[in-house]
């Protein structure tokens, strides 16, 4: 009897540690690295998307991973990379670190700065790890990598608009300005990064056989704090619009001083972090009124593009206390849910099969129809949210963020400073 | 005009700019590489009491301005008189409390373009066509004023003579009784104030972010190297010399190599030059 109730005890004992394992196991989460820089609004603005999206996956019992309900976890790691001269091998480092430390299963959010994006790619394939990223990165030569080395590259995706679409919707807003107010004159404005740069020359070559004459090109140093001599040689080149592509925090100081000296242009940014927070109004005095935005896609200002447009955007203004603040917000927050379905389709975290999965992806997200083109994996674009991921410019109107380009989803009409008339 | 008009402002915009800093080492011969981290300071101690207390804008300069100046004091108290005559550990240890207080900072959650300061007076008035706000105008006036203002301290006050003394020769100075100790925080604390007006002066034109403290860091040591470490005299003409150049190169050759220009005037003084436009006691020291 002894020797009985002694093989009894460490049955239940073996039954109660595989039991407990087991609950164990199936509570593992699946750990979403987010290397993000998050000094930064593009930084910022990610991380809180991407755990409002995790939160909600998770308080609705999780993703369904072969029939395992397993939750979300999030880590996030300062890249650091949108500091003026931090080198690129700090993201990357910070990449690494989530791979191999934080044990990640999947990337989502950055790098933000497209030099460290486009660097950590071989990284992403040398640890075959899905990584979407969802703010900031905005040169065309991201997909254009993964579909010249599809192969290698197979395992970066990108979620949010890049530089040549946004260059055509800033192309399609300049002439219906054009027609509408009869301008024609321009003044480009870049911060000296790749990006910006790329885009204003992107723009400028676009334009010009368009009827727009382009009448200055003026590169800024990341930190610039005064802008006056820049605005003066748009004043006395005549220009009618100024077209800024800059991502510091100091491009607000640009739209005061515009404001102080009455430049008769209307200031049209992209990728224009400061205008793009709902804290621009207060913090420029209202000297910001008439300032457009491109925030890339849609959700990132107020607008009805699709029915899961406003309810993102009042979670995410219910959770952080503040609107979705940059263009970072509704495709980071797009990206978990995306990876989520993906994830529950494929019914493992096998990178290659999640990556079949998420090129098949097609669902009506916050910002249009959401698909990947299964060559590039860029998001695909459209004018239409019935067709593809939709773009967003707004223009900044008694205190209120007014989407007024695509007409698809505009809530206003676009209006000229009243200097201008 | 516009070159003549900005000139002027962006010139003396760098001569507050870097003042403080050639004062603290004019006087105590502390590189003050804490600098640029209380220029920020004082602009988040007026956001404060300004936004979050709500206190009158004038009460929030002043309270701004005096805090600074202690904490300036207490930096030179605190650590800097241990270190002092140790030139590479005052600059570590200087650098080391500039850089504890900006990451301080943005580690605290002061990052963004939200921190902002009214302007003092709004509008602008255009000036043989060309705009300027009368905000601007201002920091000339008041730049002028502090300029004239620390040559009449410095020689017609008690205090203002004593720090002479020191920056002339700190033994002699001794030896007439003046405490070189208590004139050195004396220094640091009006060095740290300067650098605070200058900060109230200039970010109401932009916003407060932790980054400029590096920036200005950076233009103070071009200014006063170029004028001459250690000289008031020399730090005010390099700071129209490398502030036109600066305006001339954003004209002519383009606005992204304006920072080029400060970081040239270094290069080129350290090496024609060595001790600046009129750091004598330096040239003579060389010539030795």
């Amino acid at each position: 009897m002894k020797a009985w109730s002694k093989l009894v005890v460490i049955l239940a004992a073996v039954v109660l540690v595989v039991g407990v394992s087991a609950t164990a196991r199936a509570a593992d989460p699946i750990v979403i690295g987010a290397p993000l820089s998050t000094g930064f609004l593009y930084g910022w603005d990610a991380e809180k998307a991407i755990k409002l999206a995790v939160e909600e996956i998770n308080a609705a019992g999780g993703v369904d991973v072969g029939g395992e309900k397993r939750p979300f976890t999030v880590e996030v790691i300062d890249t650091r990379d949108l500091e003026p001269g931090v080198p690129v091998s700090e993201a990357l480092l910070a990449v690494e670190k989530l791979i191999l430390e934080k044990e990640a299963d999947f990337l989502v959010g950055g790098p933000v700065r497209s030099e460290a994006a486009l660097a950590a790619m071989p990284l992403v394939s040398k640890y075959k790890k899905v990584s979407i990223v969802t703010t900031g990165v905005l040169t065309p030569k991201f997909h254009a990598m993964v579909a010249e080395n599809y192969d290698k590259y197979k395992y970066s995706f990108r979620i949010h608009g890049e530089a040549k679409q946004l260059v055509t919707e800033i192309v399609t807003q300049l002439m219906d300005i054009k027609e509408q107010f009869k301008l024609d004159k321009i003044f480009i404005m870049a911060q000296d990064v790749a990006h910006a740069r790329g885009a204003g020359e992107i723009l400028k070559k676009v334009i010009e056989p368009k009827g727009w004459n382009v009448t200055g090109f003026e590169v800024f140093p990341t930190g610039t704090g005064d802008f006056s001599m820049g605005l003066i040689k748009a004043k006395k080149t005549e220009a009618q619009v100024l077209s800024i592509w800059m991502d510091m925090p100091e491009s607000s100081i640009l739209l005061k001083q515009w404001f102080d000296m009455k430049i008769p242009a209307l200031p049209f940014g992209s990728t224009l972090a400061a205008a793009e927070q709902p804290g621009f109004w207060e913090a420029t005095e209202g000297k910001g009124e008439y300032c457009m935005a491109n925030v890339v896609n849609a959700g990132n200002a107020p607008s009805d593009a699709t029915e899961w447009t406003m309810k993102f955007y009042n979670a995410y203004e219910k959770k952080w206390g503040i609107a979705p603040e940059g263009l970072g917000s509704s495709s980071s927050y797009m990206a978990v849910y995306v990876l989520k379905d993906a994830i529950e389709r494929a019914g493992t975290l096998d990178s290659d099969k999640v990556v079949a999965e998420l090129e098949k992806t097609d669902v009506m997200g916050v910002y249009g129809r959401l698909r990947f083109d299964p060559k590039s994996h860029q998001v695909i674009p459209s004018l239409d949210p019935e067709k593809g991921a939709v773009g967003s410019i707004f223009q900044w109107q008694n205190k209120q963020r007014v989407v007024v380009f695509p007409k698809s989803i505009a809530k206003g009409e676009l209006k000229l400073p009243p200097w201008m008339k | 005009m516009d070159i003549v008009i900005y000139g002027l402002i962006n010139s003396v915009a760098l001569a507050l700019t870097a003042l403080g800093f050639a004062l603290v080492y004019g006087i105590s011969r502390v590189p003050n590489f804490a600098h640029g981290a209380l220029y920020v300071v004082c602009g988040f101690i007026t956001w404060i009491f300004l936004r979050r207390l709500e206190l009158p804008y004038p009460l929030c300069i002043a309270l701004a301005i005096i805090i600074t100046a202690i904490i300036g004091g207490l930096i030179y108290q605190f650590v800097l008189i241990r270190i002092r005559g140790m030139s590479i550990s005052e600059i570590i240890a200087s650098y080391a409390i500039g850089l504890a207080i900006l990451e301080g900072f943005r580690w605290g959650g002061f990052k963004g373009m939200t921190y902002t300061l009214p302007v003092f007076v709004e509008g602008s008035v255009t000036i043989f066509d060309i705009p300027v706000d009368w905000h601007r105008i201002l920091v000339v006036l008041i730049g002028a004023a502090v300029v004239g203002g620390l040559w009449l301290f410095t020689h017609y006050t008690r205090i203002g003579l004593a720090l002479r003394g020191m920056a002339q020769d700190e033994r002699a100075a001794l030896m007439l009784g003046i405490d070189s100790d208590v004139m050195a925080v004396v220094a640091m604390a009006f060095g740290s104030a300067l650098a605070g007006l200058a900060a109230l002066l200039l970010l109401p034109l932009g916003n407060i972010v932790v980054e400029t403290g590096y920036n200005v860091l950076l233009l103070a040591i071009a200014v006063c190297i170029v004028g001459g470490l250690g000289s008031w005299v020399g730090a005010v003409l390099a700071s129209f010399l490398i502030g036109f150049a600066q305006i001339l190169t954003t004209v002519y050759w383009g606005t992204h190599f304006q920072m080029v220009v400060a970081l040239l005037a270094i290069i080129l003084t350290l090496i024609i030059r060595p001790s600046g436009l009129f750091g004598r006691q330096k040239e003579l020291e060389e010539r030795v």
